[in-house]
């Protein structure tokens, strides 16, 4: 028996035989190596039976010498289904765009929702959007990964905390904190302010309370200075003091620099690739040349294409080569002097209050190690050193 | 008289050498799956052909099945596979 599937791909013939001497017809056929099958006998002189495509020609000059009538009545097979195919084209590519639509329209933006911002800041937040390419239209593959967008909108609009950024299928969300100012405490309880640190007092703002210190007292930690306890001996009352009490205070920082260190350092020259990528093939799609740098640092993002509601194995790839280039920095002896104190100074703002000053600095000794400075600085720092105490009441 | 003593030696030769007598004696090979399949080798060509009978030519007489519905699923020039329900198998000896 011959495979059924090799009969469909070489497309097969039905036919009707009318005549006498049938069977004598179908012999020859036989003798003559075309292959017959389903022979079924309509009546006395009727047969129908299937023959290949490629034997129609032979089976035609066998029927003029037979005496014998041939019809073709029926044809299957892909050699009539490609036929059939190239007719209704337009049905094809019809088809064809349909599922193009669908998944270039599954891989578009079709949806910005901002939840959680006032009027304003979802305002900005679309604006800041629309600068990096997200809105209705755009298409997914082509904009930043969620998590990039999220940092660049926490980076660029100061009035958010957070930002959650989501995409589900063709909506982006937006789950946004806004900062809140805190209010100032209004009612606070009875209270003293003490000094958080021993310092001299340089100047002294009270709004409330008895000051217990004066200007160029020198203070211990934990001494009140300003009381809440107001009022002639007595006739006191207690009161919440407020107020701000400047006094000098002195930080000891020390750091350590080297005189040589190496760096990586981005030029700023980059190259794209884009791939397609099936499991772990990729197709190039664009940029096919080598990096032309000699130090480089990839960088991949990896999309999944969707189609409806579903991701596909496939995935749009974006490669990233930018250059970088080693720096070597050293130091004179006072070029690293000059850069652990301005070091040491940053370090020193970034924990001291914003009210707070430095007024004075003092490097107290210097020494030369293992090809790095280590630099110790004294720091004379003005900055408020009140801190409330509650009065614990029924003392 | 040379027919027959040509005939007589391949019967001698299929009993003593056990050789399969339809090779040797070009006898038709027949199979049958229950009464719907039936599967002949070795026939000399279709002599008539109907929905109810089917006579085949072999090389020592003819080869008659009667039965309904019959359709020749394949033919080659030795072999033929007919279905249909058969009800009757019958030698023709000429």
């Amino acid at each position: 028996m011959k495979n059924k599937w090799m009969n469909f791909l070489s497309g097969s013939v039905k036919v009707k035989v009318q005549g006498k001497g049938i069977e004598r017809f179908v012999n020859k056929c036989l003798r003559n190596g075309i292959h017959i099958w389903n022979v079924k006998k309509q009546d006395e002189h009727t047969a129908t039976f299937f023959i290949f495509l490629k034997d129609v020609r032979a089976m035609r000059v066998m029927v003029r010498k037979s005496g014998c009538k041939l019809f073709f009545i029926g044809k299957s097979g892909l050699p009539f289904l490609g036929k059939k195919m190239l007719r209704n084209t337009g049905f094809l590519i019809g088809i064809f765009l349909f599922f193009a639509l669908v998944f270039l329209l599954s891989n578009m933006v079709w949806n910005v929702r901002i939840e959680g911002a006032k009027p304003e800041t979802e305002y900005r937040i679309l604006k800041e959007l629309k600068q990096m390419g997200v809105e209705k239209g755009a298409f997914q593959f082509l904009l930043d990964p969620p998590e990039v967008i999220q940092q660049k909108l926490t980076d660029r609009i100061e009035t958010i905390t957070w930002v959650g950024v989501e995409l589900k299928g063709t909506t982006f969300y937006f789950q946004v904190v806004e900062k809140k100012k805190p209010k100032e405490p209004e009612a606070v309880g009875v209270r003293h302010l003490v000094a958080k640190k021993k310092a001299v007092i340089t100047h002294m703002f009270v709004e409330e309370g008895q000051p217990l210190v004066a200007v160029h007292d020198y203070v211990n930690k934990g001494q009140v200075l300003v009381s809440g306890i107001i009022g002639k001996e007595g006739k006191t009352k207690l009161v919440p003091a407020r107020g701000k009490i400047f006094g000098e205070t002195w930080y000891k920082s020390t750091v350590v620099l080297p005189f040589d260190s190496v760096f990586q350092v981005y030029t700023g020259k980059y190259m794209e690739k884009h791939y397609i990528a099936i499991g772990s093939f990729s197709l190039p799609v664009w940029g096919f040349k080598k990096p032309p740098f000699s130090h480089y640092k990839t960088e991949n993002q990896k999309r999944a294409l969707q189609f409806w509601r579903w991701k596909l194995p496939i995935y749009y790839e974006r490669v990233i080569y930018r250059e970088n280039e080693e720096v070597k920095r050293s130091y004179t002896w006072n070029e690293a002097l000059q850069k652990a104190k301005e070091m040491a100074r940053n370090e020193l703002e970034g924990k001291l209050e914003t009210d707070a000053s430095i007024v004075g600095e003092k490097i107290l000794h210097a020494t030369k190690e293992n090809g790095k400075v280590k630099v110790e600085i004294h720091y004379q720092v003005v900055e408020n050193i009140a801190i409330p105490q509650p009065i614990v009441q029924g003392d | 008289m040379m027919k027959k003593w040509r005939q007589q030696v391949r019967n001698w030769l299929t009993n003593q050498l056990e050789l399969p007598a339809d090779l040797v004696m070009d006898l038709p090979r027949i199979t049958m799956i229950g009464h719907i399949h039936i599967y002949i080798e070795n026939h000399r060509g279709l002599l008539t052909f109907s929905d109810k009978e089917l006579r085949l030519l072999l090389k020592q007489g003819q080869l008659l099945v009667r039965g309904e519905q019959f359709v020749i699923k394949t033919i080659l020039p030795e072999e033929i596979l007919l279905e249909g329900k058969i009800h009757h198998v019958i030698y023709l000896d000429e």
